[in-house]
């Protein structure tokens, strides 16, 4: 009998140590897709069978003394904008619902290479933006805490999944907090890694210079193991940056005790007001984290609105310009909400995505300087626990300002941990943002705080 | 923006937008005028000032 729920580094000490089969695991997981899916509109497409020969090769493999690593015979699922061979890449629209890719997206293969079972293809908001939708081919995700409640977006089918079980860790991207919306609302470890860090290349785009692809997990270890698979250079992608990749897990062994930390807390106390919860919750986050010995001190930043601006004019023309021919030959073919939301894209001028871009430089070097002298910044991920899905405004990502597109415009690793939960039950969460490159730092703290608090003990009841 | 501003808006972009969906567009309009607003500093900005296309990347 293999528990609902493991943690990535959990199975892969049971898989190393021949305690527990790939093959265990994998049915496992299949069998809690069949119980529990049907509620949670997680995927839009499992891959049984692919999924069982992966786990029986993965078997073979370290049957033979060839175990490849903590991802050997892990199961996980794709956000359904990774390209995937020969089979269906959605996006989650009926735009794409025929698009049967001929290859694996870069990430994908680096995935499979570190031996990894793919499960299947997980529900995204339509083209990684527009959502909650419910006139799409596919129902949106529904969230595992609470099924009447929105999952967040646009990585929900990923948020959904993994704080179900139904997989142990997944992929997202992150063009103005799909990763770590979702992470929140679900109560995952989510992290968009640099601007450039994972390859794109074979990802289904929104916006090109805000687009970053990113693993979601339960625990900031799962992020670190998943990171180390994904993260590297790719010619393909032409952001893709050379860097050396440092051993993130390793990483996390070096606590938290002296890194500098700044908390941005005008943006949800004045410019995106955070219920009392969240609030509290992250007072008690930062009370955490002075008790393993950082410092923490307010700092202030140009108000929160500056930043969505400049992120979301950015993302709209850029998404407008991928679209902007399916647009015009059958627009009714997309869902209202992504539809809609381009319809305004086109109002923005060539002017005016200039000046975003301009002032994109500025906002850039403001946070380089506002960290001179620190390690982290952290700030709210959400401003509060998830609502619910029927009282998302088509408009919401415009008002009130959104508190991760900040870390979009300046491409800084940025992740959502999970700081307690609300009196129903529902997970909170705070965000943790580093230097560019740094994203070791960030996984170092969050695993710090992980370890220092219950919060990674409580799942979903199903 | 006026539905009237809308429609020729949508029209000159070639979109055939359903009708009963033009009102909530044509009033969420505002929020990219006040964008677009945020991204002009009072005075202007300095005519050297480049925009970033990507961030910069450390050396090696």
């Amino acid at each position: 009998m293999v528990a609902d729920y493991l943690t990535i580094a959990e199975a892969a000490r049971l898989i190393e140590t021949r305690e527990l089969s790939p093959v265990e695991l994998v049915d496992s997981r299949l069998d809690r897709i069949a119980r529990l899916d049907d509620r949670l509109h997680s995927f839009i497409r499992v891959l049984a069978d692919e999924a069982r020969a992966a786990a029986r090769a993965a078997d073979a493999e370290i049957a033979a003394g060839k175990y490849r690593g903590p991802l050997h015979g892990i199961p996980i699922g794709l956000k359904d904008i990774y390209e995937t061979a020969g089979v269906a890449t959605t996006g989650h629209s009926k735009v794409m619902q025929d698009h049967v890719p001929k290859a694996d997206a870069f990430s994908v293969a680096k995935l499979r290479q570190a031996g990894a079972v793919v499960m299947g293809k997980l529900a995204t908001h339509e083209f990684a933006f527009g959502g909650p939708s419910f006139d799409l081919p596919w129902p949106p995700a529904r969230n595992p805490w609470d099924t009447s409640r929105f999952t967040g977006g646009s990585s929900s089918g990923t948020g959904a999944a993994v704080a179900a079980g139904l997989v142990l860790g997944g992929t997202g991207s992150d063009t103005g907090g799909s990763i770590r919306g979702p992470a929140a609302y679900c109560g995952l470890a989510g992290i968009k890694p640099t601007y450039g860090l994972i390859s794109r290349a074979g990802i289904l785009p929104l916006g090109f210079s805000l687009d970053h692809a990113g693993p979601m997990a339960w625990t900031a270890e799962d992020c670190a193991i998943l990171l180390q698979a994904l993260a590297g250079h790719d010619p393909a992608d032409p952001a893709s940056a050379k860097v050396p990749i440092p051993d993130y897990r390793a990483a996390l062994q070096s606590g938290a005790k002296g890194l500098r930390i700044g908390l941005i807390r005008h943006f949800y106390e004045r410019d995106n007001e955070a219920n009392a919860a969240t609030r509290q919750a992250i007072d008690g986050a930062a009370k955490t984290l002075e008790g393993l010995g950082c410092s923490v001190r307010d700092i202030t930043l140009s108000p929160l609105a500056d930043w969505a601006a400049c992120g979301v004019t950015i993302m709209l023309s850029e998404a407008y310009a991928i679209h902007e021919a399916n647009l015009r030959r059958r627009f009714t073919d997309y869902g209202e909400i992504f539809r809609d939301r381009m319809a305004l894209a086109g109002l923005i001028t060539a002017a005016d995505y200039v000046q975003a871009l301009r002032r994109r430089r500025e906002l850039v070097d403001e946070l380089d300087r506002a960290m001179a002298d620190l390690d982290l910044v952290m700030t709210a991920a959400a401003p509060s626990e998830a609502p619910p899905i029927d009282q998302v405004p088509k408009f919401t990502i415009m008002n009130p300002p959104s508190l991760t597109m900040p870390f979009n415009v300046t491409g800084s690793p940025a992740m959502s941990v999970c700081c307690g939960y609300t009196d129903a039950g529902l997970p909170l969460s705070f965000q943790i943002v580093g230097k560019r490159f740094q994203d070791a730092t960030v996984l170092r703290l969050a695993h710090a705080y992980e370890q220092a608090t219950p919060w990674r003990q409580n799942r979903p009841q199903l | 923006m006026t539905r009237q501003e809308l429609d020729a808006a949508l029209a000159r972009l070639g979109l055939d937008v359903p009708e009963r969906e033009r009102d909530d567009i044509a009033a969420a309009a505002h929020f990219i005028a006040e964008m677009a607003a945020r991204l002009r500093p009072p005075g202007g900005r300095d005519v050297s000032a480049e925009p970033a296309h990507v961030v910069r990347f450390p050396e090696g």
